[in-house]
């Protein structure tokens, strides 16, 4: 029988997460008063230790050992020969993924919210706030909370609150205190419900409850968190790609294709820095963060200072972005926006580290549903776009009779978002792309712009 | 605007990642009452901006289209200012 799994033991896992600020170079975020944003202003919701993280060019950070302690519940994660896809593909192809859906609450976000909780505890926080969409982040920190003895409260948008009871026990069953958005203990929650008291609320206004949650705690014992697009998020996930570099060191291959889903950017940042720094020191590889078609802003959108509002009130931050001003044609309207990413994330396509790919839903769930009926893990929404990319390269492998080696990270799995699935096997869902020529209308909004320098750490 | 046939189709928010309906993506956002991904997240399935333009004036369509979320770090430094003015702790 051919080995499927290739594994470490838990003295074999990562000590140190991997920053990859120590080798690039971003350009900061800016402040509406077009100065970069300090770390003292982000203080009143983090605590110092994670904000010095979160501006810390050190290349190598200690992983301190009551979170390995925790991490060690579920990790090292294996890393998984995907064989029987392989052979559904017809491909000569090695394709390898790790596997984030082994978690307690079974995706990659518990990689950040352990380290995160560990962190406030020693700073003395007593209680951590945040809000939570479908509750996969906000189960991950009530899980992280749990193993320090922090108490956890979180903000769930209403429609998914009432949508997915089950979330809520989930959260408690870890001793965490969820609470459907807008609610009547924030001054943002009950001016929502004084507009429409049956408001199904929004992540705009849960992330105003949690944030004021924290700094409206008078005994300074409370702090808020955020499972995605910051640095320190970006760094702690990298515990992911440091074991699959060493789980490939034990079998001898190391990747041709390293592929992971970037929305936020950080289960793309996990599997993906490790590599990227291999490539910065010569290593061949193809490094692909994939995102929806319908969003094209890493694939095509071009690289600018850009802020939140039409008034400048916000500040500028330099992101792949077709900015606010673009009106989308009557008939082509699909990723024309704004799409949020962690800066790294960004940078890296910017240096050309990085590969931006873009797949359409109804390949992603082509993908997804082959990979269930082979792998049998039935894969997180997200990660399906990933999968749409791993099986273009198998295909493509198979084409030019190449026995690549393909690495993806499949972020988490599926079983708690079938509506998405139901949807597709339904046949609800339609393909549409966009021209270059649409994206390049996009562009010319950005003409009286600021330009952030287009900065590289090597030649 | 008022009910409409297409408020009972779903899909799957790709921010909160759960299913929500037309109906919520219309009326969800803060400022234009529609959110400012529901051109992104609707096109594949009709005519979205056709629809909308047709419920809309002009100046409220440009303020949708024109609309776009903050990036992370600036709405945190943006509510941690009006969490602490509200709260009495700086005059800003």
């Amino acid at each position: 029988m051919e080995a499927r799994k290739i594994l470490l033991t838990e003295d074999e896992m990562p000590r140190r997460w991997y920053n990859i600020l120590a080798d690039i170079k971003m350009n900061p975020p800016l402040g509406p008063d077009g100065n970069p944003v300090k770390p003292e202003d982000l203080a009143p919701v983090f605590p110092m230790n994670l904000i010095e993280q979160e501006v810390s060019d050190q290349r190598w950070i200690d992983i301190p050992e009551p979170v390995l302690e925790v991490l060690a519940t579920w990790r090292p994660a294996p890393l998984v020969r995907a064989l029987s896809l392989e052979k559904a593909l017809q491909t000569p192809a090695k394709i390898y993924f790790k596997n984030e859906s082994v978690s307690p609450p079974g995706s990659h976000k518990p990689n950040t919210a352990v380290p995160q909780a560990y962190y406030n505890k020693v700073f003395g926080i007593e209680k951590m706030t945040t809000e939570t969409g479908a509750g996969q982040w906000g189960s991950a920190l009530s899980y992280a909370c749990s193993q320090f003895g922090l108490e956890c409260k979180v903000f769930m948008v209403r429609v998914s609150f009432d949508q997915k009871p089950y979330r809520k026990s989930m959260m408690a069953a870890w001793g965490g205190k969820c609470v459907p958005s807008p609610s009547t203990e924030t001054r943002a929650g009950r001016e929502a419900l004084e507009k429409d008291p049956h408001t199904p609320g929004s992540l705009g206004i849960a992330i105003s409850e949690a944030i004021e949650a924290a700094v409206a705690d008078g005994s300074g014992k409370t702090r808020y968190s955020l499972g995605s697009v910051l640095n320190h998020v970006m760094l702690h996930q990298t515990i992911i790609g440091l074991e699959a570099r060493k789980q490939f060191e034990k079998i001898g291959l190391y990747p041709d294709v390293v592929v992971g889903c970037a929305g936020g950017g950080s289960n793309f940042a996990g599997l993906a820095f490790p590599f990227v720094q291999d490539k910065i020191n010569g290593k061949q590889v193809e490094i692909y963060p994939v995102e929806p078609a319908a969003c094209p802003t890493l694939t095509k959108a071009p690289f600018v200072y850009d802020h939140g509002d039409t008034a400048g009130y916000t500040p500028l931050l330099p992101m792949h972005s077709l900015g606010h001003a673009f009106v989308p044609p009557p008939f082509h309207a699909g990723g024309l926006r704004y799409h949020g990413m962690a800066p790294t994330v960004s940078q890296l396509v910017t240096e050309g580290l990085v590969t931006p790919r873009s797949v359409t839903q109804l390949d992603a769930y082509h993908a997804g549903v082959l990979t269930a009926r082979t792998e049998g893990i039935i894969p997180a929404p997200e990660t399906t776009h990933a999968l749409a990319v791993v099986v273009e390269e198998a295909r493509k492998a198979k084409e030019e009779g190449k026995e690549k080696v393909i690495v993806f990270n499949w972020s988490g799995h599926g079983l708690l978002d079938l509506g998405a699935y139901e949807r597709y096997f339904c046949g609800e869902l339609e393909n549409y792309e966009l021209s270059d020529a649409e994206i390049a209308k996009g562009e010319s909004i950005f003409q009286n712009y600021p330009k952030p320098e287009l900065l590289k750490g090597r030649p | 605007m008022k009910p409409d046939p297409y408020d009972d189709l779903e899909r799957r928010c790709p921010r909160l990642g759960g299913p929500v309906s037309f109906h919520y993506c219309r009326t969800s956002g803060q400022g234009p009452p529609q959110c400012w991904k529901v051109i992104d997240c609707w096109w594949e399935r009709f005519e979205v901006v056709t629809y909308l333009k047709a419920h809309m004036t002009p100046s409220e369509f440009d303020s949708l289209t024109s609309a776009k979320p903050k990036p992370k770090v600036a709405t945190l430094v943006d509510l941690i200012r009006r969490a602490r003015a509200a709260a009495g702790n700086e005059d800003t």
